[in-house]
């Protein structure tokens, strides 16, 4: 990580400015939203994504220790995704676990995310027509001059 | 079955009130199937979109809209690839979009 801030350290103009989103380090909370209102299901926790978010972290702290970067801003802001269904919702975490994992203990993410996607395809169904699932992922975006 | 991911663009709206992107030279280091990448290029200059992983890739080329072919080059390499045959200060503003982690 450090080595690719160093690239792009390179890559930028005297004055230039990076920015960077990911994930904050916390579990994202399921929700069910329909006609205005908001039920919480549960949260759905993959370690391996909350412990890339720490590095990254990490990684930015010590580039604008070095003085490569100075961060002049910083906020947050929640990326919703809606699934119609929960069976929708399983497989696309699924497939995003799967996409990313770099070791088996990502993999162990999978049956959790499958046994939360149930409950919440219980309450979604007794929710009825228009009800949607929604997986609320907090964000970090921030600025810093190279 | 549809999934929709951040339909409200919030994320371009959290882009464009970090910084000003009108008229810049943008380098977005992990573009995947180009979603994000279509939200802010009207605004930019000249992107350059790179993304690793081939099938991604293939998926932003065959997704990138019509008006921001003039606009977004699109390269299938990964960063230490892409940063070891370009020049030194080419970009206004590099974006690591989900990509660090």
């Amino acid at each position: 990580m450090v080595h690719a801030l160093e690239s792009i350290h390179r890559l930028l103009k005297p004055s230039g400015a990076l920015i960077d989103i990911h994930p904050v380090a916390e579990s994202s909370p399921l929700e069910i939203h329909q006609g205005g209102t908001i039920d919480q299901v549960g949260y759905l926790s993959v370690p391996q994504w909350c412990l890339d978010s720490r590095q990254a972290d990490d990684a930015l702290a010590d580039v604008a220790r070095r003085g490569l970067f100075t961060l002049e801003r910083s906020s947050k802001f929640d990326a919703l995704t809606y699934y119609d269904s929960a069976a929708e919702m399983a497989s696309s975490v699924k497939e995003s676990i799967d996409k990313f994992a770099r070791d088996a203990s990502a993999i162990e993410a999978v049956p959790q995310a499958q046994a939360l996607a149930e409950r919440a395809g219980q309450t979604l169904r007794a929710a009825g027509v228009g009800a949607e699932l929604v997986i609320r992922e907090r964000t970090h975006i921030s600025r810093l001059k190279r | 079955m549809t999934v929709r991911i951040d339909p409200d663009h919030t994320d371009a709206r959290a882009l464009f009130d970090t910084v000003d992107i009108r008229g810049k030279g943008v380098l977005e280091i992990g573009s995947g199937d180009g979603r994000f990448t279509w939200r802010y290029a009207d605004r930019a200059g000249r992107v350059t979109a790179i993304e690793p992983v081939a099938k991604q890739a293939a998926l932003a080329v065959e997704r990138l809209p019509s008006r921001l072919r003039d606009r977004v080059e699109l390269r299938n390499i990964a960063l230490e690839d892409f940063a070891s045959t370009s020049p030194s200060s080419a970009f206004d503003i590099v974006i690591l979009s989900w990509s660090l982690c």
